[in-house]
């Protein structure tokens, strides 16, 4: 064992050193070359992103594009058929329209609401109550769990029978409209809500850390300040708390669409009764049918559409995004 | 006993006084309603976990289910420990986590300052193509990624889940730490280099230290984000068991696809239940430091 | 300090540690310590090395010790010439070994559940057994000892390229106490579509009152799979020659109709939502449902581990058959295997081992009430010995699918236009059927 651990240290050592290396090489070139020096330094350190871009990133996104452009079933080689997988994608497939509405409703609801709930978990484990140190490991619990845990405890919890936890709460709603209340994951027409409620689930993680570290970062004296000129708690909250933690909301709300749209684990751990999610139908068509060329075509449509989504966000951030050091464009 | 300070919201000042901490208390019990519900919810999976970590085989699916079960099989967990060679597998995750955590840490906070203070050609190109690394489903790059790795001879090997870290391969933390640097004012900044620092010891003496409450969350979630780090796991090691990490080993206690055979969900909630200590140790040191929160003065000019 | 001459040290350093570093990565040999697999000694050495062989199997922990214990370390021991390891996949197993296969690091054995074969076959991944195995003696690697109709799931195209290791047929298990309860003689060799449903229907009662059945006379939730109905009413879900899905032909839709006549029908078995919240199996265990249908190395324990009171009977006879579905899985051998003739040798010495190991073999010589019965541990001596003439019995009649390239394809499309919408009312078997028949067909090959 020491063996193994001996030899992946030594290249980790190298590539570590090789990197500082390549660093150092690439300024003083830039610099030889003319570049001036806010330049050449910034080149320089985002330089062990891009050396990794170009080794891990370049290959599979090029790689992953060429093969959407062929039937590949993994075990073979790519046969070359063009367009044909996105035409078939956008103009039949059925499942593919299913499944993207389904993932695109996901993330329009559960975006917004998971940063409203951790915005309000954060605030609340800001609060100087006693013992905050506990809670805050308390609320952070769920999100080291396995998987399968949560999975497991939702399936359990949101059951349409008498043991559902979830129905019997709220059975004196559902009783109103003569209803036994949403059978949830069983039934297609609300699988959708069962996930909603799982996502909520998301609050007690790395959602709620962030936007905790975001409050945390707001300088006292602004609060100080407001205190003394009368602000009430509401008004600092909106013109201090905000403003401030727009930075990290829009880090949230970016990275909320991004995984939102690419949801995976929990599709595979229900049983869904029809369509599932995108990346979900992705796998299933790359590992499961052999389809990995169509898988890829998939894929991609994909990430055409966090993009565009992505894009739009950045658009509109000049609107509401406030950084104190004042981003020079 | 000094005269009370003013509470604010948002900070952990307590009232000096006995009386104004009582009602400072009770002032907030709203506040400890809202925490509760959420706590209880937040124990509920926990307490599952654990009780059916303490169950026998049979138990499993009783139904209805029994939250305390009767009896409690301590034995478990020693039973789960010694079915797999999981001493071993929890020094691989403790190598792997280590290194990967220092590496993403290391280099995302060198990436995300070079993005958020410095103008250079293609930067912004630069940066919305790092996010679009992220944008690609894992599915699609697996077998590519692969390819990489297997052209190097590093199938089977810790390398993988390790030396790729030193690339800052997550634009998840690259992005977070350029958000909180772009909050930070430029007065001290330019201070520093005034004075002739470069920019790695304005990285490291000034910018770092002011956004310490993102550090320590991205320390957090890189710790948790390599330890329970299975797909890759299962894709690059393939033998013997003694080189697996802990969340590879856990699959072991699954169902498998052979008709008859039960999944051994006490054996793998036993050791699940474990795995989940060294991230709440940390996570719990780690928040500590969110007491404070940034240092006063010098900040705004 | 001389920054200058520094960094030029540290660009020197740096530098031959790049070049250091590409030629280390290079040279590092992947895999385990052992020569790489199927490789033969150079000639010249002293002691001729052992060649390793590579299985991957989905095994669990349980599964992967007795693997190791029972027959791996059983032949590694009792010959020189090749060694096999075991490399567990324990989640995604076929994710990671599309994966291996893609990357050119497969295993040179594989285990492949029986809708499988077919696809990695007629894909190029697998080596083609029949003219190896023709030379070799030995009762497991005589095709014709096998049953046939588990034999077949391991031929593509009529070439062989697996062995199978084992066939569970699907017997009628049964809760003795409650039939005793009811005074309703136990299943047995009479039994027809007629009596089953109508004996389920009479074991299901509602015994306290409230309106719902608290006992159930069978359960069914997609398990056991429809095939096996049609099979019985004399229809099929792709034929043997691989060239149709008469899914609608009246057999077919008879089968069908049976099954849904069954399945989440609360006058004789759980509704979906009480299966999902009781658990399938869970049920017949916890003694709420009376009659389940399993495979032949199912066992069942109380909640406190004990072994149950559960007996076994033939399924109960079809208009056309008694036809019972085996589910069974091959170990086939990497298309990419060096020394072919060897690895065969090792996997036919595998497959016996594993064919004892697991219940049934396939193989007919050792589907025997003595190996069936040595295979299990003690503690389910007194359940099995009940069961094992129902078991021997069944595979008299048992099958197993007849497997396309894209079987997974035509699976999927099989429960989601037909069975999902019948089960869930959506549609007549015969509509649903007439109306699936086409795109089923279009995945034939």
């Amino acid at each position: 064992m020491i063996q193994w651990y001996a030899e992946t240290l030594l290249r980790y050592g190298v590539v570590a050193a090789a990197i500082v290396g390549v660093m150092l090489l690439t300024y003083r070139g830039l610099r030889a070359a003319g570049v001036r020096r806010e330049a050449a330094t910034g080149f320089t350190l985002i330089l062990p992103w891009f050396l990794g871009f170009l080794i891990w990133n370049l290959f599979p996104l090029a790689a992953s594009l060429y093969l959407s452009l062929t039937n590949y079933n993994i075990l073979q080689t790519p046969e070359w058929v063009g367009l044909a997988n996105y035409q078939k994608l956008i103009g039949e497939d059925q499942q593919f329209w299913a499944s993207l509405r389904l993932t695109l409703a996901y993330a329009a609801l559960t975006v917004p609401l998971g940063l409203a709930l951790s915005l309000l978990a954060a605030t609340l484990l800001n609060q100087g109550v006693r013992g905050v140190g506990v809670w805050r490991t308390v609320y952070y619990l769920p999100a080291v769990l396995p998987a399968f845990v949560t999975a497991l405890l939702w399936r359990l919890m949101l059951l349409p029978t008498q043991s559902g936890l979830v129905n019997t709460a709220t059975e004196p709603i559902w009783s109103l409209f003569g209803d036994k209340g949403p059978r949830w994951f069983l039934d297609p027409n609300t699988v959708l809500w069962g996930f909603v409620i799982m996502s909520f689930w998301g609050v007690f993680g790395a959602n709620t850390v962030i936007m905790l570290a975001g409050l945390k970062n707001i300088p006292k004296d602004l609060y100080d300040a407001a205190e003394v000129d009368g602000a009430g708690l509401a008004a600092k909250f909106r013109h201090i708390t905000i403003p401030q933690l727009t930075p990290t909301l829009f880090y949230l709300l970016i990275m909320g669409i991004i995984a939102g749209v690419q949801i995976f684990d929990q599709g595979l751990f229900v049983r869904v009764p029809r369509e599932n999610f995108l990346n979900v139908y992705l796998y299933t068509q790359g590992f499961t049918f052999f389809n990995m060329g169509y898988a890829s075509a998939i894929g991609w449509l994909m990430l055409v559409i966090i993009l565009v989504m992505t894009l739009a966000v950045f658009r509109s951030s000049q609107a509401w995004v406030y950084y104190e050091g004042d981003v020079r464009r | 006993m000094s005269a009370p300070t003013i509470p604010v919201p948002g900070e952990g000042r307590e009232l000096r006084s006995s009386r104004g901490r009582l009602r400072q208390t009770l002032s907030k019990a709203p506040i400890y309603v809202l925490l509760s519900l959420g706590a209880a919810f937040a124990l509920i999976p926990f307490v599952w976990m654990v009780s059916t970590a303490l169950k026998t085989p049979g138990q499993l699916f009783k139904f209805p289910p029994e939250w305390i079960p009767n009896p409690v099989a301590w034995t478990n967990f020693a039973e789960a420990w010694t079915a797999l060679p999981f001493g071993a597998m929890v020094l691989n995750s403790v190598f792997v986590t280590t290194l990967a955590m220092v590496g993403e840490l290391c280099s995302a906070a060198i990436v995300a300052y070079g993005f958020a203070r410095f103008q250079f050609r293609f930067r912004n190109a630069l940066f919305l193509l790092m996010l679009s690394t992220m944008m690609l489903p894992w599915v699609v790059t697996l077998i590519p990624s692969f390819l990489i790795w297997k052209q190097a001879g590093l199938i089977n090997t810790f390398d993988p889940l390790t030396v790729g870290a030193l690339f800052a391969w997550g634009p998840f933390y690259i992005f977070l730490l350029r958000q909180f640097f772009l909050g930070v004012s430029r007065d001290i900044e330019e201070a520093a280099i005034i004075d002739g620092a470069n920019a790695l010891q304005v990285l490291w003496y000034v910018m770092l230290p002011l956004v310490r409450p993102v550090l320590l969350a991205v320390a957090v979630l890189s710790f948790q984000g390599n330890w329970n780090n299975f797909r890759g796991a299962l894709i690059y090691l393939q033998e013997p068991l003694t080189r697996f990490t802990l969340p590879l080993g856990l699959q072991f206690f699954q169902a498998t696809l052979s008709a008859g055979e039960a999944p051994r969900w006490h054996l793998m909630m036993a050791m699940s239940s474990l795995m989940v200590i060294p991230v709440m140790i940390l996570f719990f040191l780690a928040q500590r430091q969110f007491i404070e929160g940034i240092q006063l003065g010098g900040v705004k000019g | 300090m001389n920054t200058r001459s520094m960094r030029l040290a540290g660009l020197t350093a740096a530098m031959s540690l790049l070049i250091t570093a590409c030629g280390a990565a290079e040279s590092t040999p992947s895999g385990s310590a052992s020569s790489p697999s199927g490789s033969a000694p150079p000639t010249g050495q002293a002691p001729a090395e052992k060649v390793t062989f590579r299985l991957t199997t989905w095994a669990g922990e349980g599964e992967a010790a007795e693997l190791q214990e029972l027959v791996l370390d059983k032949i590694n021991a009792s010959q020189d010439e090749f060694e096999i390891i075991h490399e567990a996949a324990p989640a995604d197993y076929y994710t990671k070994l599309q994966t291996a296969l893609a990357g050119g690091t497969g295993a040179d054995f594989m285990w492949l559940s029986q809708e499988y074969v077919a696809g990695y076959a007629s894909r190029g991944a697998l080596l083609d057994l029949t003219e190896p195995l023709a030379g070799i003696d030995s009762a497991v690697a005589n095709v014709d000892r096998y049953f046939p109709d588990v034999m077949q799931t391991a031929l593509y195209q009529d070439r062989v390229y697996g062995l199978p290791w084992i066939s569970q047929p699907i017997v009628l298990y049964y809760n003795p106490e409650l039939f005793d309860a009811a005074g309703i003689a136990y299943p047995d060799a009479t039994w027809d579509w007629d009596t089953f449903a109508e004996t389920a229907e009479a074991l299901t009662k509602d015994t306290d009152g409230d309106g719902t059945p608290d006992q159930y006379g069978f359960s069914a939730n997609g398990w056991p799979p429809v095939h096996m109905f049609i099979w019985q009413a004399g229809g099929e879900v792709i034929t043997p020659d691989l060239k149709s899905s008469p899914i609608d032909s009246p057999e077919a839709i008879a089968g069908a109709e049976f099954y849904k006549r069954l399945i989440f029908n609360a006058a004789c078995c759980p509704t979906e939502d009480t299966i999902a919240e009781q658990g399938f199996s869970e049920m017949f265990k916890a003694g709420t449902v009376a009659m389940f249908m399993g495979g032949a190395s199912d066992t069942f324990e109380s909640a406190d581990g004990e072994a149950l009171d559960i007996r076994a009977a033939v399924v109960p006879m079809g208009p056309e058959s008694r036809t019972t579905f085996a589910w069974t899985g091959s170990t086939v051998v990497n298309a990419t295997v060096e020394n072919p003739e060897l690895a065969v040798k090792a996997l036919v010495a595998l497959t016996e081992g594993i064919q004892r190991w697991k219940i049934v073999s396939p193989n007919m010589d050792l589907a025997t009430a003595d190996v069936i019965l040595a295979s299990f541990p003690e503690k389910w001596q007194a359940q099995k010995s009940q069961q094992v003439d129902a078991i021997l019995e069944a595979t008299k009649d048992m099958r197993s699918f007849n497997v396309i390239p894209r079987q997974q394809e035509w699976d999927d499309l099989f429960w989601r236009e037909f069975q999902d919408l019948l089960y869930h009312d959506q549609g007549t078997a015969s509509d649903l059927a007439a109306a699936a028949r086409a795109n089923l067909e279009a995945l034939l090959p």
